[in-house]
C-alpha cells in the first residue's frame, strides 16, 4: 500500500464521515420533530394563535442536524 | 418605529337622543376602538345597563340576510369584485326598497324551479338504477307482477342455482354477480328460498314498471337529460342576473352592514334611562380629530375626555407604526403574534433583515429575477390586503438574493464574468466548470457564525430593554441583568475559543503573551466574563442554567444560511452539468436526428431542474429565514399577544355618502 492509497483511503473515509454525520442526525432530526409536528399542526388547527409557540416547539429538534452539518464541514473543510 | 402607534383612552359622554349622531360619526372616521362594556365587571359603572340597538335595526338585519341569501344563490362576494363605481347611500336606499324584493323573487323562483328540478332528476336516476339489473332478462317488466299462484324472486347469486321444484329460471352471468330471476309455485316458496340462500342470494326489488327494462331506460335518461338542459338554462339565467345585479348587490351588502353596526353598536356602551358611556381607545394624534368631530354632530351636547392608562392593568389594543417599507413585514409579525403594547415592535428589524437573509441564502441573478417578475405577475390576478404585504415581502427578498447573486457572482447556477465579490460559493461540479478556487466554505460559515452573534446579541440588548420597560422592582433590575449575563456568556465563550484557535475572519489572540499555566490574558477575561455572566442568569431564575447549551446551538443554527443556500447553487450546478454538459454539447459536436431528441432533452431539464430547483429556493429561502427570526431572534426579547386594534367603522369599498 503506497502512501497516495492511504492519503486517498483516509479522504474518502472522511467524506463518509461527513454525509453520515449529516444523514444520520437528518434522520434523527426528522423522527423527532414528525410527533411534535403533527401534534403542532392538530394545535394549531383549534387555535391560531398558538402558531408561534408550536413553531418553536417544533424546530427544537433541528439542533441535533445543525450539529450534524457543522461536523461534516469540519471533516471536510 | 419600534414603538406600536401610541393610543388614549377615550371617555364619551352623551345624553341617549344623541346615540345617532355619535354613533354615526364615531363609524365615519373609523378611529375609536370600542371597549366593550361587561355588566359583570361594573366597576364605577352602578346602575348602568348595556344599552339596546338603535331604531330599525331589525329591518336593515333581514334586509342583510336576504341580500346574503342571494349573493349566495348566484355566487357573488365582495372580495372578488373591483369596486367601478361607488353608490351614493341615499340612492342605494331608494334602490334597496324598490328593486330589492322584485330581485329576490326573481332569484328565488329561479333557485325553487331549480332546486325541484334537482330533485326530479334524483328520483329518475333511481329508478334507473332499479330497473338495471333485469336489462338482460328479456321479459317485460309487468310480467314480474299480480299472480296468485306463483312467486317471483329476483336477486344477485354467487353460483348457479339448481332447484328441485318446478320452476322457471332466467340467469344473466356478471362480472362479480350473476343476476337470477326464479319463477316457481307459491307453495313451494320456502324451499325455493331456502335452495336460494345456498346459492348466497341477495334480493332486489322488482320495479313497479311496465315494458322492456332497456326502452324504459332510454325512456328514462331522455327525460334526465331533458331536464339537465332546463337545469342548464336556469344557470344561464343566474349568471345574467349576475352579470346584472352583482355590483348593486355588494353595494347593498356593505351599506347595510354599516347599518347593522351602526345600529346594534350600542349594544358594546353603558346606558342608564337618560345617558350613556361609551369607553374606547383612539391613536393619541387623533384624538383632536376625534373630539372635535363628536362636540360639532352633537352641537356641544356631549362630554368627551381623556382617561389615564394604565399600563398594567389596561389591555391597549395595537397598532403598528412603522415606515412605509416596513409594512408588508407586519404580516409576517401578525402570523407569529402581534406585539403587546409595552413591547418593543420588531418588525422594522424584521423588515430590514428578512430580505438579507433570504438574499444570503438564495443569492442568485436568475432565480431573483424570475422571483421579481413572478411577484409582480401574481400581483395583476391575487387581491386582498395579506396577499399584498406577501408579495411586497417577496419582492424584496427578490431583490436582495439579485444583488447578493451580482456579489457571490451567480446566474442559475452559472459563474457571472467577474470573480465573486463576497466569498465564492462556486462548487467544483462537472469538472469545476464554474472555475475558480471552489466554495470558500471556511469563510463563509464564519459570515454567518458573525451574522447570528450579532443578531442574537441585538436580540439580548432588545430583552433589556423590554424588561427595563415592563417589570418593576427587584425583579426588573435581575432580569435586565440576567439578559446582560446572556450577552456575557456569549462573548465570554467567543474570547476563550479565539485565544484556543485562529479562524478566518475572526480576531486571532492565540499569540497574546501567556500569563499562567499556558493561559493568556484574554482567556482569562473570558473565563470571568463566562462566570459572571452563569451568576447573573443563576441569579434571576436558576432554571435557566439548563438553558446554557443554546447559546451554542443558536448561534450554530444561523450555519444554515450557508447549508441551504450552497445546496441551492448545487442543485443549480448539477442541473447545468446534466443538461448542457452531459446531454447539450456532446451531441452539437455531431448533429444527427438522435442528438437532436438529446438537446430537446437536455432542455427539458434544463427547466424543469431550475423551475424545481426555483421553488425549493422560495420555500428553504423564505422559511429559514423567517424561522433564524421567530426562533433565535424572537426567543430572546419578544413576547407578543397584543391585542389588535380594530377601529369601529369600515373601508367602504362601494357606498359613498
Amino acid at each position: 500500500m503506497t502512501l497516495e492509497m492511504v492519503q486517498a483511503s483516509q479522504a474518502g473515509m472522511k467524506a463518509l464521515g461527513a454525509g453520515l454525520a449529516v444523514g444520520l442526525t437528518g434522520i434523527g432530526a426528522g423522527v423527532a420533530e414528525m410527533a411534535i409536528g403533527s401534534a403542532a399542526v392538530g394545535a394549531t388547527a383549534e387555535n391560531k394563535d398558538v402558531f408561534g409557540l408550536v413553531l418553536l416547539l417544533t424546530v427544537i429538534p433541528e439542533t441535533i442536524v445543525i450539529f450534524g452539518l457543522v461536523v461534516g464541514l469540519l471533516l471536510l473543510f | 418605529m419600534l414603538k406600536p402607534e401610541q393610543m388614549s383612552r377615550l371617555l364619551i359622554v352623551a345624553t341617549r337622543d344623541q346615540m345617532g349622531p355619535v354613533v354615526a360619526e364615531l363609524y365615519y372616521h373609523n378611529l375609536f376602538h370600542i371597549e366593550d362594556y361587561v355588566e359583570a365587571k361594573a366597576e364605577g359603572y352602578e346602575g348602568f345597563k348595556i344599552g339596546t340597538p338603535l331604531a330599525g335595526a331589525s329591518e336593515v338585519s333581514n334586509a342583510l340576510v336576504k341580500i346574503r341569501a342571494i349573493q349566495n344563490a348566484i355566487a357573488v362576494h365582495a372580495d372578488d369584485l373591483e369596486p367601478v363605481t361607488k353608490c351614493p347611500r341615499t340612492e342605494l336606499k331608494l334602490k334597496i326598497e324598490r328593486e330589492l324584493p322584485i330581485l329576490e323573487k326573481e332569484v328565488e323562483e329561479l333557485t325553487i324551479r331549480r332546486s325541484k328540478l334537482d330533485t326530479r332528476v334524483k328520483e329518475l336516476e333511481q329508478k334507473i338504477a332499479e330497473i338495471k339489473p333485469f336489462v338482460n332478462i328479456p321479459v317485460d317488466l309487468d310480467l314480474y307482477r299480480g299472480y296468485s299462484g306463483f312467486s317471483v324472486f329476483a336477486g344477485y347469486v354467487a353460483r348457479e342455482v339448481t332447484l328441485t321444484v318446478p320452476y322457471e329460471m332466467y340467469f344473466s352471468k356478471g362480472k362479480e354477480k350473476n343476476f337470477v330471476v326464479v319463477v316457481a309455485p307459491a307453495n313451494q316458496r320456502s324451499e325455493v328460498e331456502r335452495a336460494l340462500q345456498e346459492s348466497a342470494y341477495q334480493a332486489v326489488p322488482i320495479p313497479e314498471e311496465s315494458g322492456m327494462p332497456q326502452p324504459r331506460i332510454d325512456y328514462y335518461s331522455g327525460q334526465i337529460s331533458s331536464i339537465t338542459g332546463e337545469i342548464a338554462e336556469i344557470n344561464r339565467d343566474l349568471i345574467v342576473v349576475r352579470e346584472k345585479h352583482a355590483g348593486f348587490l355588494v353595494a347593498c351588502e356593505e351599506f347595510l352592514m354599516t347599518e347593522v353596526e351602526q345600529t346594534e353598536a350600542p349594544l358594546r356602551f353603558a346606558t342608564t334611562k337618560e345617558t350613556f358611556v361609551a369607553e374606547g381607545w383612539v391613536p393619541t394624534h387623533q384624538f383632536d380629530t376625534v373630539s372635535n368631530a363628536l362636540v360639532n354632530a352633537t352641537g356641544g351636547k356631549i362630554f368627551v375626555t381623556v382617561l389615564p392608562t394604565d399600563l398594567e392593568h389596561d389591555i391597549v389594543p395595537v397598532e403598528y407604526d412603522n415606515p412605509s417599507f416596513a409594512r408588508p413585514a407586519q404580516m409576517l409579525m401578525d402570523v407569529y403574534s402581534r406585539p403587546k403594547y409595552t413591547e418593543l415592535d420588531p418588525t422594522l428589524v424584521l423588515s430590514i433583515v428578512f430580505p438579507i437573509f433570504f438574499g444570503l441564502i438564495l443569492g442568485d441573478v436568475g432565480y431573483g429575477l424570475m422571483l421579481l417578475v413572478m411577484c409582480f405577475g401574481l400581483r395583476a390576478f391575487l387581491k386582498g390586503e395579506e396577499t399584498a404585504q406577501l408579495l411586497a415581502v417577496l419582492r424584496n427578498a427578490s431583490i436582495s438574493s439579485i444583488i447578493f447573486g451580482l456579489l457571490y457572482s451567480e446566474f442559475l447556477g452559472f459563474a457571472l464574468p467577474w470573480k465573486p465579490i463576497m466569498f465564492s460559493r462556486h462548487l467544483k461540479i462537472g469538472g469545476g466548470e464554474a472555475g475558480g478556487h471552489g466554495p470558500a466554505i471556511p469563510e463563509l460559515m464564519m459570515m454567518a457564525i458573525w451574522i447570528g452573534i450579532l443578531h442574537i446579541t441585538l436580540g439580548r440588548i432588545f430583552g433589556m430593554i423590554n424588561h427595563s420597560r415592563q417589570d418593576h422592582g427587584d425583579h426588573r433590575i435581575k432580569a435586565v441583568m440576567a439578559n446582560f449575563g446572556w450577552l456575557a456568556v456569549m462573548w465570554g465563550i467567543l474570547i476563550v475559543i479565539w485565544t484556543i484557535a485562529a479562524m478566518p475572519l475572526m480576531p486571532d489572540l492565540t499569540t497574546l503573551p501567556k500569563v499562567a499555566m499556558g493561559i493568556n490574558i484574554a482567556a482569562i477575561v473570558g473565563g470571568v466574563m463566562l462566570v459572571v455572566g452563569v451568576l447573573l442568569i443563576a441569579r434571576d431564575s436558576a432554571l435557566e442554567i439548563v438553558e446554557l447549551p443554546t447559546i451554542i446551538s443558536h448561534v450554530l443554527s444561523y450555519a444554515r444560511i450557508v447549508a441551504v443556500g450552497l445546496s441551492s447553487v448545487a442543485i443549480a450546478m448539477v442541473v447545468n452539468f446534466i443538461a448542457i454538459g452531459m446531454l447539450i454539447t456532446p451531441q452539437l459536436e455531431n448533429i444527427t436526428i438522435i442528438g437532436v431528441l438529446f438537446i430537446i432533452m437536455g432542455v427539458a431539464v434544463f427547466l424543469i431542474g431550475h423551475a424545481l430547483n426555483m421553488a425549493l429556493g422560495i420555500l428553504g429561502g423564505g422559511l429559514h429565514s423567517i424561522r433564524l427570526h421567530y426562533v433565535e431572534f424572537f426567543t430572546k426579547f419578544y413576547k407578543g399577544g397584543g391585542k389588535k386594534y380594530n377601529p369601529f367603522g369600515m373601508k367602504r369599498r362601494f357606498t359613498e355618502d
